[in-house]
């Protein structure tokens, strides 16, 4: 028993670049062979596919794209699974950015699903407004008009040329609003100055890190249903029945949060092994 | 597949591993990758701000196409500083004023943040450093300003009217067992949760043991943040790992394992050589 607790003690201060390679093999391994766990959307997400299914053929969403590069693997599955979802039904999508890089997030995943999947006609059925710096000022300014903030989009179209930008001059003119937010400025500048005051029906998609700070807006009800991070996108994929980059990434990360649990416990173990020890000499 | 998409398969795979090889010791193939991420980011975001809102917006305002010829002393002038500006930047400032669908007229009420935003450059300048306050002034009090509604309105107001149960109506009572277990705890965090910020009073005798409550549901709050960090940061790690592996594939000419190998060869030399540039 001596010798168990000698070993445990000695593991808890295991070079920390063991635990980095080990991680690293059990997020590599589900990639390579799937375990097919299943899916099993959570009431948050169910919300957000409820409030897009209450949308009918030629309804208006404005989708606002706000993350980069960096948070690609969270959020990018949720927005292509979101427009799927949208383009599905015939809604017409209109894109904000407010983060720069959004813009070409944006356009990635409307190459993918506008263009290639459905084959939607810009300006007809979709058009990228594009970014403009100014965060919270640029989202007021929408809920006053649009064409104060933007007069041209993204390719350069004046907004009078663009057929679907016809008697849509302000957020409250918008059935739906979606914001795929990395964090700031985001869902709750979103909340704060265009769903609460407008009411427009609004819910979000956004990192795992932002669930907790996001969450309180979705319990009183201020914001319809929340996709939290890869597994919120996996869950959405399983709604609308595609599997995507999402679904693909679930196994890797259930393997990964359960050897996490294991090393935050073995970590404790040792933790208090080594102080009674410490007590007792 | 052409030649730059394979090149900046190449570069991204270099940039992913090169940051990750920090997890084994500081090197200089992480410190290539920092200051590449540091210095494309800052001059990235310089650009599409420049050209998304300061020239449309800014200067497409200021000095918008005009409609025919340019007549009166104040517009030849003001058009004569454009055309100055035009000599210099003409990408900037093109021939015949700025299209941006502003309209005709310039709006001169737009020098106002135009000579701000020159303030607040000045700030690198010793002896008019201080404009720069008019400029950062403007710019906190207007921020100030617009959130405080805001705040009010969505995270107090709103907040309240979603967590509050009405017992005038007695909807209390009318809902279900799980949804009466909810409120409860809201309730009991929120209170305990704030008299545990409360420090006017010692924490000790039965205020102690309320306040005690309120750390239970700190740290069930921080756990939860915790816990959703770590799914963020595995998700990100996925997302590399993805795209690691479809750049180690053939039509990448095999980035991922060529670097990984020219990496992991370096590294093991510069650390048996003790070479003092890398440093543990």
């Amino acid at each position: 028993m001596e010798k168990f607790l000698d070993f445990i003690v000695r593991a808890g201060s295991l070079d920390r670049r063991y635990i980095f390679l080990v991680i690293a093999l059990v997020v590599i391994l589900p990639l390579f062979f799937p375990l097919g766990l299943p899916i099993r959307p959570t009431t948050s997400s169910q919300d957000v596919y409820d409030a897009v299914e209450k949308l009918e053929a030629g309804d208006k969403a404005l989708v606002s794209f706000e993350y980069g590069p960096s948070t690609k693997p969270e959020i990018h599955p949720m927005a292509v699974a979101l427009l799927r979802h949208l383009f599905e039904r015939d809604v017409k999508v209109y894109i904000t950015c407010l983060w720069p890089d959004g813009q070409f997030m944006a356009m990635e995943a409307l190459q993918q699903v506008a263009d290639r999947q459905y084959n939607k006609v810009y300006g007809e059925d979709y058009v990228l407004l594009g970014y403009r710096p100014g965060a919270e000022a640029v989202i007021k300014g929408l809920v006053s008009n649009i064409r104060k903030v933007f007069t041209v989009d993204a390719r350069g179209n004046f907004l009078d040329d663009i057929p679907m930008m016809a008697n849509v001059n302000q957020v409250g003119d918008f059935d739906y609003l979606f914001s795929a937010s990395a964090g700031y400025p985001g869902t709750v500048e979103w909340v704060q100055y265009a769903a609460d005051p407008t009411g427009v029906t609004m819910s979000t998609g956004t990192t795992s890190i932002q669930v907790n700070e996001v969450m309180p807006y979705v319990q009183s009800g201020q914001i319809v249903g929340i996709l939290g991070g890869m597994p919120g996108a996996a869950e959405y994929e399983s709604l609308i029945g595609q599997a995507g980059i999402g679904t693909s990434g679930m196994d890797a990360q259930s393997v990964a949060h359960l050897v996490i649990v294991g090393f935050i416990i073995f970590g404790n173990i040792s933790f208090f092994v080594e102080r009674r020890r410490s007590k007792k000499y | 597949m052409n030649g730059s998409e394979i090149f900046g398969a190449w570069v991204a795979v270099f940039l992913t591993l090169g940051i990750f090889s920090y997890l084994y010791k500081d090197n200089p193939f992480y410190k290539i990758s920092e200051h590449v991420f540091v210095g494309v980011s800052a001059g990235y975001w310089m650009a599409m701000a420049f050209w998304t809102q300061v020239q449309p917006n800014l200067f497409g305002r200021l000095w918008p196409t005009p409609e025919g010829e340019i007549s009166g002393f104040l517009m030849k002038a003001w058009y004569g500083i454009y055309n100055f500006f035009g000599l210099i930047l003409p990408s900037v400032f093109p021939d015949g004023g700025i299209d941006k669908g502003h309209g005709h007229d310039p709006h001169f009420m737009y020098i106002l943040p135009f000579a701000l935003g020159i303030m607040m450059l000045l700030s690198v300048a010793s002896k008019l450093s201080w404009l720069a306050r008019l400029g950062i002034a403007y710019t906190v009090g207007m921020a100030a300003g617009l959130r405080a509604y805001a705040f009010l309105n969505s995270n107090v107001l709103g907040q309240i009217k979603g967590s509050a149960v009405s017992f005038v109506d007695m909807p209390f009572f009318s809902l279900t067992g799980v949804s009466i277990f909810n409120n409860l705890i809201i309730l009991v965090g929120t209170i305990t949760g704030l008299l545990y910020f409360y420090f006017s009073k010692e924490h000790t005798g039965n205020f102690g043991k309320v306040t005690r409550v309120g750390i239970y549901f700190l740290m069930i709050s921080f756990g939860a943040s915790f816990g959703f960090a770590v799914m963020g940061r595995i998700s990100l790690l996925i997302g590399r790992f993805t795209d690691l592996i479809s750049y180690g594939g053939p039509t990448y000419n095999y980035a991922s394992l060529w670097v990984l190998l020219v990496m992991i060869v370096l590294l093991a030399v510069w650390t048996f050589k003790g070479d003092k540039k890398v440093t543990g």
